[in-house]
C-alpha cells in the first residue's frame, strides 16, 4: 500500500500538506535548494528573486479574497499602499520631514499587516452587500479615493511626485547591512534580506495553504462558488467575506511593507489603478484559486522582463530601437500575456504545471 | 448666483461629455454581458486617429473627423472578433480583465506614436471667438463645450430612434433580455455583439475628440479622462441607458461644483481636501448609491436562484 501514492486511509490522510512522501521529498528538496541559491547568488538575479519572493505574498492575499472566496478586488493596490506606509511611519528614520517613528522591523512588519487588516475588515460590511462587477468597480472608487489620500497627505507619504524613504531592515537591534561572517562564508545584506524575505514567504505559503484545506477556506469556495446556496447551507456571508477581506489585506500590507522597503522608498502614484491590476494579472497568469499560481505568476512577472531583455541583448535585437522601447515590449507582453492566458489558457501556468505534473505521474501509460 | 449657473452649465456640458463613454459601456454591456475596460483606450485611440489623419496624413479636419470615428468603430468591431468572441460564456470579471490586457495593448501603441508633446488635433475650435470661447450676458461659454452637449444630445436621440425604430436595435434590445431566447427567435446575436463594439467605438471616438479637441491636447493621459465617465455608469446603473445619461450629468455637475467650490468650502471649515479633489468626488458619490442602491439609480435588480 505505501506504493499507492494517491491511496489515503482517512481523510485526514488526504488534507496534509504535503499528502504524500514525493511531495514531501520536493518541498524538502526545494527549500534547500532554494536557500543554497540566495547564499551563493549576489547578483541581479538575487535582486529579482527577492522581488519576486515579496511579490508572491501580495499575490497570495489577492488570491484569497479573489481565487478563493470569489470576491473581485480591483483595490489590492490600495491595501499594499496602507501596509506600506504604516510601515514607512512606524519604521522610518527619525529626523526626515516626514512622520516617523524609527521602531525595530520586530514591531513594524507585523503592524504593517495588521492596519490594512484593518481597514479591510472596516470596510466588509459594504463589500459584503455588493457581488459581482458592482463591487469590482466598488473597490475601482476606493483604490482612487485611497490614492487621492496619499498623494495630498504629504506628512505622511511625502507628496505626489516627491515620495518619501523607507526605513532599514533593522530586527531586533541587528542591522543587515552589516552582514554575517559564519566562517569561510560571508552572508552581505542582499542574502539576509533574501533569506529573511524566504521565511516569510515559506510562512505564509504555509497560511494559504493551511486556510485552502481548513473550514474557513472551504466556506471561501463555497462562497465563490455560489453565494446563495453557501448562505442556504448555513456559511455566514458577512463573516467570511470579512475574513476573506481580512487576511488578504493583511498579506497585501506584509508585501508592500517588504518590497518598498527593499526597493528604498516610495512616491504615491505607485499605487494607481494599474498596479493592481498587475496583481490580478500576476494571479491570473499564475492561476486564479490555486495556492501555487500566484507563486508561479510573480515569478515569471517579475522575471519575464530581465529574461526578454537578456534574450533581446542576445540576439542584438532592437539595438537602434526604431520602433519601441524596451519598457514598451515589456507592456506589450504583459497585455498579450493576460489575454493570451485568459482565452487558451484559464487556469493559468498552474494548469500547465498540473498537465504536466499528471503526464509524468501516469508515465508510462500517459494519455 | 450667476457664477453658480455658469459651474452648473459646464458641470452639465462635461456630463453630457461623459454620456457618450458611459452610453458605449451600457450598450456593450446589456448587449454582450461584457464591461469593457477598453474604451479609455478606444477614445484616446479615436482622438489619435483623428490627430493623425487632420495633422500627419493632412486630410480636411471634418472628412477626417468622419474618417477617425469610423475607423474606431471598426477597432471596437476587431476586438470583439478577435478576442472577445473567444470568451463568450466565460465568468464576467475574466472577460473585464481581458478587456483590460486589451487596453493595455491599445495604449502601448498608441502611447509610442503620441510621444511626449501634447498634440493638438487639427480642429479650428481654437480660433474662434475669445480663446475657443463666447459669452451671453454674464455668461462664458465654450465652443468646444457646446459642440460636445449638442453632439451629445443628437447622439442620444439618433441612439433613441435605434432602439424604437431598426430592426437591429431591436435585435439588440431582445439579445440584452436574454441572448438565448434571442438566438431562438433567429436573431443573429454574434452580428448583434459585433455592432455593440462597433457603436461603443463610435461613441468613444466621438467622446475622446470633445476631451481632446480645442486647447484640451492629446496626450498619453489623456485616456484617464474617458475612465472618469466609469463611476457615471455605476451611479446609473449598470444595463440602463437612461441611467448612464443621468449618472454622467451627475458626475458632470459634481465634478464642476467641486472644482469650483473646492476653496471656499476649505475656508470654510477649514479643512483640507487636496489638489484634484473633484475628480474623486463622482467616487464618494458613487459610495454612497452603492451603499443605498446596489444596482444602481435605474438598474435592474437582480433576481437570483439557489
Amino acid at each position: 500500500m505505501k506504493d499507492r501514492l494517491d491511496f489515503y486511509n482517512s481523510y485526514k490522510d488526504e488534507h496534509r500538506i504535503f499528502n504524500n512522501r514525493v511531495q514531501r521529498f520536493w518541498a524538502i528538496f526545494g527549500v534547500l535548494f532554494s536557500i543554497y541559491t540566495l547564499i551563493i547568488l549576489n547578483d541581479v538575479w538575487l535582486f529579482l528573486l527577492t522581488l519576486a519572493m515579496m511579490t508572491t505574498i501580495g499575490a497570495w492575499g489577492l488570491n484569497i479574497v479573489s481565487g478563493f472566496a470569489g470576491q473581485i478586488s480591483l483595490a489590492h493596490g490600495a491595501f499594499i499602499g496602507i501596509g506600506t506606509y504604516t510601515a514607512f511611519v512606524v519604521g522610518g528614520n527619525i529626523g526626515s520631514s516626514v512622520l516617523s517613528y524609527g521602531l525595530d522591523m520586530a514591531i513594524w512588519l507585523p503592524l504593517s499587516g495588521i492596519v490594512p487588516m484593518l481597514f479591510g475588515i472596516l470596510i466588509s460590511p459594504v463589500t459584503s452587500k455588493l457581488k459581482g462587477l458592482n463591487l469590482g468597480l466598488f473597490s475601482i472608487g476606493i483604490v482612487y479615493f485611497v490614492l487621492h489620500i496619499f498623494q495630498n497627505f504629504r506628512t505622511v507619504t511625502g507628496g505626489s511626485g516627491l515620495g518619501r524613504k523607507s526605513p532599514d531592515f533593522v530586527l531586533l537591534g541587528f542591522n543587515f547591512e552589516n552582514g554575517i561572517t559564519i566562517g569561510n562564508l560571508v552572508l552581505n545584506e542582499s542574502n539576509l534580506i533574501a533569506l529573511f524575505t524566504f521565511l516569510i514567504l515559506i510562512l505564509s505559503g504555509f497560511g494559504v495553504k493551511n486556510i485552502a484545506r481548513t473550514k474557513t477556506g472551504r466556506a471561501f469556495f463555497s462562497i465563490r462558488d455560489r453565494d446563495i446556496a453557501a448562505e442556504a447551507l448555513g456559511v455566514d456571508l458577512l463573516r467570511y467575506k470579512g475574513t476573506a477581506y481580512a487576511i488578504s489585506s493583511f498579506y497585501a500590507g506584509i508585501c508592500g511593507a517588504l518590497l518598498f522597503t527593499f526597493t528604498g522608498g516610495v512616491e504615491p502614484n505607485q499605487f494607481n489603478f494599474v498596479y493592481s491590476v498587475t496583481f490580478i494579472a500576476i494571479v491570473i497568469i499564475g492561476g486564479a484559486g490555486t495556492v501555487l499560481g500566484p507563486l508561479f505568476g510573480s515569478f515569471f512577472f517579475i522575471l519575464m522582463p530581465t529574461v526578454i531583455q537578456e534574450i533581446i541583448h542576445f540576439f542584438g535585437l532592437f539595438e537602434q530601437s526604431s520602433f519601441l522601447n524596451l519598457a514598451q515590449i515589456e507592456r506589450l507582453v504583459f497585455g498579450i500575456f493576460i489575454i493570451v492566458f485568459l482565452i487558451f489558457e484559464p487556469r493559468g501556468l498552474w494548469g500547465i504545471w498540473f498537465r504536466l505534473r499528471n503526464y509524468f505521474k501516469a508515465w508510462p501509460f500517459s494519455y | 448666483m450667476s457664477f453658480f449657473i455658469q459651474v452648473f452649465i459646464e458641470g452639465i456640458a462635461l456630463g453630457a461629455v461623459y454620456s457618450l463613454v458611459a452610453l458605449g459601456f451600457v450598450i456593450i454591456f446589456k448587449a454582450t454581458d461584457v464591461l469593457s475596460f477598453a474604451q479609455p483606450a478606444l477614445a484616446a485611440l479615436g482622438a489619435g486617429f483623428i490627430c493623425y489623419f487632420a495633422t500627419e496624413a493632412g486630410i480636411n479636419f471634418w472628412l477626417s473627423l468622419i474618417i477617425g470615428i469610423v475607423l474606431t468603430g471598426l477597432t471596437g468591431l476587431f476586438i470583439e472578433r478577435t478576442v472577445l468572441r473567444q470568451m463568450v460564456g466565460e465568468p464576467v470579471f475574466s472577460v473585464a480583465v481581458i478587456t483590460i490586457g486589451v487596453d493595455i495593448l491599445i495604449r502601448t501603441f498608441l502611447d509610442d506614436w503620441i510621444g511626449d508633446e501634447p498634440r493638438f488635433l487639427g480642429d479650428s475650435f481654437t480660433s474662434y471667438g475669445n480663446f475657443g470661447s463666447f459669452s451671453i450676458g454674464d455668461f462664458n461659454f465654450k465652443y468646444l463645450e457646446m459642440a460636445g452637449l449638442f453632439v451629445a444630445f443628437v447622439v442620444i436621440l439618433l441612439l433613441n430612434l435605434f432602439f424604437k425604430k431598426s430592426r437591429y436595435g431591436l435585435a439588440m434590445l431582445a439579445t440584452s433580455f436574454d441572448q438565448e431566447t434571442a438566438l431562438a427567435q433567429g436573431i443573429n446575436v454574434g452580428r448583434v455583439f459585433g455592432l455593440a463594439w462597433f457603436i461603443g467605438g463610435l461613441l468613444a471616438a466621438i467622446a475622446g475628440f470633445v476631451f481632446t479637441g480645442g486647447f484640451n491636447t492629446l496626450t498619453q493621459l489623456s485616456f484617464v479622462l474617458a475612465l472618469r465617465a466609469l463611476p457615471a455608469v455605476v451611479i446609473g446603473g449598470l444595463d440602463s441607458i437612461p441611467g448612464a445619461i443621468v449618472g454622467s450629468l451627475i458626475i458632470g455637475v459634481t465634478q464642476s461644483l467641486a472644482g469650483y467650490y473646492q476653496y471656499p468650502i476649505e475656508d470654510y471649515f477649514d479643512i483640507n481636501l487636496g489638489l484634484g479633489f473633484s475628480t474623486v468626488a463622482p467616487y464618494i458619490i458613487m459610495f454612497f448609491i452603492l451603499l443605498v442602491k446596489p444596482e444602481g439609480l435605474f438598474g435592474t435588480k437582480e433576481v437570483e436562484r439557489v
